[in-house]
């Protein structure tokens, strides 16, 4: 995806996440400050050092991970494939192997680190990805969807590792992820980004503020796809919805300017011949900020590319 | 890149070779039996024939095969792998020299296939017992000079194949069979015993298993020394230089590219 007039700046110490939709351009974006790829056009650094011109500069203070890779020699055992990454930085083997018995055991891989890569769970297999991310003492890490795939459990702990991984190693990190409860739970700060374009940028509780009043919820009877009765009401910002065929109703969560706006949005789905099952209000996510910026939800606008 | 780094990564690479390779026993049992297999199957036709002079060059190409067949496979492809497991893109966000990896690379494979080799000239060498009239100095420095080009081939094959999808594996097997019968593995492939004309010899002699086959031939049965047969292990030297300049160019150029189109991690899904 090519970004378009994206202007980013990351502070030192803070978890920074870039939140889209799939194929919006969060990839681009770490490829770009990982020197795989080229800007056609602008300039980006990473700790002073320019990304396409020093790049070799850049290389020496950063590490990425990507959470849809988790790569590795699958032939040999996850302790011997942490200690090959760390010889890529010319780490004395004596600190790497420190590094990795500080790693393994905080994320919980000690118990693993025999075992051959292959023989690895997923959640695992993960944990060692994630702990080569960190091998080099990196001043800056760049996670691509680092927990995707993951069961719940597995994930908090990774979130955990990286909040104290920023907070006690003066660490930075940019997080690209389409996980809103990922950027809530472990972002200072966020950059929504559509298109290639960056929507909003700020704390995730500062772009949620800025929406006032909670969404609105309604199960609705029949289910569809579309609900164009509520593109029609005043004071509605967006709206996303999700089908569940087999309870026979559709759950729409509408983002409105203000409470009057979401007594008229019921009313337009009533009129349009919908039965409302239930209804209620809450509590605005990232979510929301995203379909009130864009009229749509991040599910909407994948399946709209895709088209 | 300084020394001690250079020196590092190189060494990892190798060791990472060396316990893939004897990591699993299925692979030690493929790695070491199929060079023997193809290797007593020609010694035994020589022998049925009659043509026990042959034998030993049998034996010789079943040393050499393993060693060609690593360097397609476990050289040529690897950064095409690498690159499809996502394995690259961690090889070019680090500061890691890429020319130090291929030359760990190159050592792991080498010491890892020795074992191979060894075991064909023993079993070779215990069932059949070829007449050899060696000239040892010779042997040796042809043999290293041929694993010194081989394995710098692979290196510029592994740097060309990054640009390759599927088709590197292909590629694998459009080179690994015809190379395999011009270079005269198992037979004389150059000068007057050659069954190919001209030139096919000349295209054949680009490849230095060619070149390394028949120094090696005429170090270790005819007895040829160092001074007879010195064109062979200058051009052996030779193009180890060049095809590790080419490889080095190859990577610089195609990571510029790479990074320039946005294809350096672009992966087969």
């Amino acid at each position: 995806m090519a970004l378009d007039g994206v202007s980013l700046g990351v502070n030192r110490g803070e978890i920074f996440g870039v939140l889209g939709p799939n194929g919006a351009g969060k990839t681009t974006i770490i490829r770009i400050l990982s020197t795989l790829l080229l800007p056609t056009g602008g300039s980006a650094s990473v700790m002073g050092f320019d990304v396409e011109h020093e790049p070799e500069k850049v290389r020496h203070v950063i590490n990425m991970a990507s959470g849809a890779d988790k790569a590795g020699y699958d032939f040999i055992s996850a302790k011997r494939n942490l200690w090959f990454f760390s010889q890529l930085y010319g780490i004395e083997p004596h600190v790497a192997e420190e590094r990795i018995g500080d790693l393994s055991e905080r994320l919980g891989l000690t118990k693993y680190l025999d075992r051959k890569f292959y023989a690895l769970s997923t959640g695992y297999r993960q944990r060692a990805t994630i702990a080569r991310a960190f091998i080099n003492d990196p001043r800056v890490v760049f996670l691509d969807e680092p927990t995707i795939g993951l069961d719940v459990m597995t994930a908090r702990s990774i979130r955990d590792f990286l909040k104290d991984e920023v907070r006690q190693h003066d660490r930075t990190i940019m997080l690209a992820t389409h996980n809103m409860a990922e950027v809530e739970a472990i972002c200072d700060r966020v950059a929504i980004i559509d298109k290639g374009k960056i929507i909003a940028e700020g704390s995730p509780e500062e772009l949620k503020r800025k929406l006032g009043v909670p969404a609105l919820v309604m199960e609705v009877s029949p289910p569809e796809k579309s609900f164009d009765a509520l593109t029609q009401v005043a004071g509605v910002r967006g709206f996303t919805s999700a089908s569940d065929e087999e309870r026979g109703l559709s759950t729409i969560q509408v983002v409105v300017e203000d409470d009057g706006s979401a007594r008229r949005a019921e009313e337009a789905m009533a009129k349009s011949g919908h039965k409302i099952i239930a209804s209620w209000r809450k509590e605005t996510t990232l979510e929301e900020v995203f379909v009130a910026m864009v009229g749509r939800g991040f599910k909407e606008r994948e399946e709209q590319d895709g088209d | 890149m300084e020394t001690r780094p250079w020196l590092r990564t190189m060494k990892a690479r190798a060791l990472v070779r060396l316990w893939s390779i004897f990591g699993e026993r299925l692979w030690i049992i493929v790695n070491m039996g199929f060079p023997i297999l193809s290797s007593l199957a020609l010694s035994l036709l020589y022998y049925s024939i009659g043509a026990t002079s042959y034998i030993g060059f049998a034996i010789l190409g079943g040393v050499m095969v393993a060693f060609w067949g690593n360097v397609l496979w476990s050289m040529a492809s690897q950064f095409n792998w690498d690159k499809q497991e996502g394995l690259f893109e961690i090889y070019l966000t680090s500061p890691a020299s890429m020319s130090a990896l291929l030359i760990g690379m190159s050592f792991g494979g080498i010491i890892g296939t020795a074992p191979s080799a060894a075991m064909v000239i023993t079993v070779g060498w215990v069932l059949f017992h070829p007449v050899v009239a060696a000239s040892w100095l010779a042997v040796a420095l042809t043999f290293l000079l041929t694993l010194a080009s081989l394995y710098a081939m692979g290196m510029t094959l592994s740097s060309l194949y990054l640009t390759y999808g599927r088709e590197a594996e292909s590629m694998n097997n459009v080179l690994q069979e015809p190379v395999s019968m011009v270079s005269g593995l198992y037979f004389p492939a150059l000068g007057a015993a050659s069954p190919y004309p001209f030139a096919i010899q000349a295209v054949a002699s680009l490849v230095p298993l060619t070149i390394g086959m028949d120094a090696l031939r005429k170090s270790l049965f005819r007895g040829m020394d160092v001074g007879s047969i010195w064109p062979s292990l200058v051009t052996l030297a030779v193009m180890a230089v060049v095809f590790l300049v080419i490889s080095d160019f190859a990577l610089k150029a195609l990571e510029s590219k790479g990074r320039r189109d946005g294809t350096i991690a672009v992966r087969i899904r």
